[in-house]
């Protein structure tokens, strides 16, 4: 930690709700390696006790605190003050895009929650399923008593579908999370349910490869990897259909 | 409700602001492929002047002889270029091939369109 | 409420006429697993929280499903209710819970000489404890500090803060309870005699004084009942404790790690999603709402952490943060239900009738916490309905919102 402080201009996004949004500016004097949900708490605890903001874990577990600083999505309690401006700098707070604002910088989940769900999203997977496939499996030696086991990456934060362009235009696109989640449960569980989920024009066929998603993801979920790896087993699956009695033709199914 | 998705919200595919390499890629795509409908547009309006007769025809020609016609068909040349080499990178990652170094793809393909335009820069404007 | 009636006739009536309601201040664990008791009993439950679910101490826990061997020689009591509640959220809570068990591990000498103190108390206190082989266990997690004279095997498990509030929530919810998120109580509503009958509140999102009615309401504020209950003119004893912790960029292990001691600063070390997160330390505080993160207490975890798997000397900070435990002070004036947590029936004490208040406590023991307060608000109200809560599996957390 730095023994100096630094002086930060943080210009909050203000609405209440169904109200108008405008911008409020606290000047707060910072140590620069504190993180900014640090900076929004203490302005919410001692300078505006009507600022709206949500939090919970403070440490990248529970997804809660997502905004966009300076334009760019943030989960706000590991990113450094340091990291995004300097002494004497502006600092511009922002709730996440494409959910609707509550107030302040609240945005309503609900309706991404629910696709979640949905899609089968199960937060506890096998440790060797909740890490991603290209990477390096784990050691045999450290399975030794039992299968072990972790709560899978993705917390649910919403900075893909905030960054996502092809979200910012179709709200009925699920977004690059539910789709992960569809991946990630398919390879765990490879039934058909999933592929029919994911191949729809809502679905993975929204995607326009801007790879954003994998840049904002905190937590190392590489959604647009995922999509894509999702498309290619829709289209095998697509190949071996044709190949497949009609009787098996899948239905049209709504994705989550 | 306000900042859902809606139809207006299509100006900030354009917004490079904080924003990505791969924002700029799928930028790049819509650009062209919107600069290449509309010259396609204009290439049957210009077919459509063969109808008219030889003489209307020479006229035209004599028009597009112009160099401000020759910076529009380069640009053309360009978003060929570009559209169809992102389109490459776009489709085979599609295919679940090269996601991890899209990145790397994508300024390598951008190399190589800066090259091929360059080289029709050259050929078009020496040739007079 | 008819104003200057009597109070035991007007009672008498809403039981016979009506379901009960209640309003449950707080959703951090204890609040959002009473809100889901009181409402599988039969409750009209409305909860009422100034900000997000668990945006408190519950969300910034340390994430440790305790084993309760932490407490065996000091604290038998906590330790047979860890162990019990931690067999009962394994069953219903399993969704946010990654279960691969604990190690208990010897650093030094004094370590060792604590071991069968240890291991007789985890025992008598019915948790399945187990010495590992000391090359099984550094066998089975490498990062560990090879230096470590013994190990024990303990079934600790980590789970995720936010999911476990919305689990019960969602429950709650299932259930008909109503939950007012960012709704701030800035006072009591008291009927013609005196009796607290609700709260008033603020919906923070508006801006906008709202009133909820109950005919009972329970203060489940954790570290804040005390500035709570203030509001109703009692005194509650709860001192904001914080702790630090510190989270690091990779997982450095798939059990928990304990050091083998008593219970002291930095001496849990757990794995949550991709990190590593140690803790933690302990100190008073008047003021709950705003605590800063002090370096020299992350140094101190720092160091800690490093001494249980010295690789993490040289792995990068993710995040640092604090937790207001709530811990009770004072005389007990309340009645004591277990040493772990206190609950408070006001109309005994203070002589405010409609006022509970349950406080203290850990993640580990929020179920438990909301029966045994739950059992009290129905013998206030003479409703007979017994607790169901460790019987079913708790909803999907994602319903929360449905």
């Amino acid at each position: 930690m730095t023994e100096q402080l630094w002086q930060v201009h943080f210009k909050v996004h203000r609405q209440r709700t169904g109200g108008k949004p405008y911008v409020r500016t606290f000047t707060l004097d910072v140590d620069p390696e504190e993180y900014i949900l640090d900076a929004v708490e203490r302005i919410w605890a001692l300078h505006d006790r009507t600022l709206t903001y949500r939090h919970a874990c403070h440490h990248s577990t529970c997804g809660a605190c997502g905004m966009r600083v300076n334009g760019r999505e943030k989960l706000t309690c590991i990113t450094t003050i340091s990291s995004v401006t300097q002494n004497g700098g502006t600092v511009r707070i922002d709730p996440l895009r494409n959910f609707p604002v509550v107030s302040d910088l609240v945005v309503d989940m609900g309706n991404f929650f629910l696709r979640m769900d949905r899609s089968g999203f199960n937060s506890v997977a096998p440790l060797a399923a909740a890490c991603l496939p290209y990477e390096q499996p784990l050691t045999a030696e450290n399975s030794i008593d039992h299968e072990p086991e972790r709560l899978v990456d993705c917390i649910e934060c919403g900075l893909c579908i905030s960054v996502c362009p092809a979200a910012n235009t179709d709200k009925e696109y699920v977004g690059p999370a539910v789709l992960a989640s569809l991946h990630l449960m398919y390879v765990q569980n490879p039934t058909q349910e999933f592929i029919d989920q994911a191949d729809h024009h809502t679905g993975l066929w929204r995607c326009h490869s801007a790879y954003e998603c994998t840049e904002v993801c905190p937590s190392g979920v590489d959604p647009a990897w995922r999509i894509m790896d999702m498309r290619k087993k829709v289209m095998s699956d697509r190949i071996k259909s044709i190949f497949r009695p009609r009787s098996s033709e899948k239905k049209n199914a709504q994705p989550a | 409700m306000p900042n859902q998705p809606e139809a207006n919200n299509w100006p900030r595919w354009f917004d490079p602001r904080s924003r990505s390499l791969g924002t700029f890629g799928f930028i790049l795509n819509r650009v062209t492929a919107l600069g290449l409908t509309l010259y396609l547009l204009m290439h049957l309006i210009a077919l459509g002047q063969l109808a008219r007769g030889a003489d209307a025809y020479d006229g035209f020609i004599a028009l597009v002889k112009n160099p401000l016609f020759k910076l529009g068909e380069l640009l053309v040349i360009a978003a060929g270029v570009i559209h169809g080499l992102n389109g490459i990178r776009i489709a085979l990652n599609s295919f679940g091939i090269g996601v991890r170094c899209q990145k790397g793809t994508f300024i390598a393909l951008m190399l190589i369109a800066l090259f091929i335009i360059a080289f029709f820069t050259f050929k078009m404007f020496s040739e007079g | 409420m008819e104003e200057g009636g009597d109070p035991h006739a007007e009672l008498d009536r809403i039981m016979k006429t009506t379901q009960p309601s209640a309003i449950v201040i707080g959703a951090g664990f204890t609040g959002c697993a009473l809100a889901y008791d009181l409402a599988q009993r039969g409750f009209a439950v409305t909860v009422v929280e100034r900000g997000e679910l668990a945006s408190g101490t519950s969300g910034r826990t340390h994430g440790l499903l305790h084993s309760g061997a932490r407490y065996c020689v000091t604290d038998a009591e906590a330790a047979i209710e860890c162990i019990q509640e931690n067999m009962i959220l394994r069953r219903i809570a399993k969704q946010c819970i990654e279960y691969n068990g604990g190690y208990f591990v010897a650093l030094d000498d004094a370590d060792l000489g604590y071991a069968p103190a240890f291991f007789q108390g985890a025992q008598n206190c019915g948790i399945p404890v187990e010495e590992i082989d000391v090359q099984r266990a550094l066998a089975a997690e490498p990062a560990l500090n090879p230096k470590i004279l013994a190990a024990y095997q303990v079934p600790d498990a980590a789970f995720d803060p936010l999911r476990l509030a919305m689990a019960f929530a969602a429950s709650a919810r299932q259930h008909g309870a109503k939950f007012n998120t960012f709704h701030d109580v800035v006072g009591f509503l008291r009927d013609g005699i005196g009796n607290i009958c609700g709260v008033s509140a603020v919906n923070r999102h508006a801006g906008q004084p709202v009133d909820f009615r109950a005919d009972i309401t329970i203060n489940a504020t954790g570290a804040w009942a005390g500035k709570v209950a203030e509001m109703a003119g009692i005194s509650v004893p709860v001192r904001p404790t914080p702790g630090v912790m510190v989270a690091y960029e990779k997982r450095v292990t798939q059990r928990v790690i304990n050091r083998l001691c008593e219970p002291d600063d930095g001496d849990i070390l757990l794995p949550q999603r991709r990190m590593a997160v140690i803790g933690t330390t302990s100190f008073e505080v008047e003021e709950a709402d705003y605590i800063p993160v002090y370096p020299d207490q992350v140094k101190q975890m720092h160091q800690r952490a490093a001494l249980l798997v010295p690789e993490l000397e040289n792995i990068k900070m993710r995040g640092a943060y604090m937790s207001a435990r709530p811990l009770i002070g004072g005389l007990m004036s309340g009645r004591s239900l277990s040493r772990t947590f206190k609950c408070y029936d006001h109309q005994t004490d203070e002589e405010v009738n409609g006022l509970v208040t349950v406080t203290g406590g850990k993640a580990t023991t929020c179920r438990v916490m909301a029966e045994k307060t739950a059992d009290l608000v129905c013998q206030k109200l003479g409703w007979q309905r017994a607790c169901e809560t460790a019987q079913h599996p708790l909803a999907d957390y994602h319903l929360y919102y449905s």
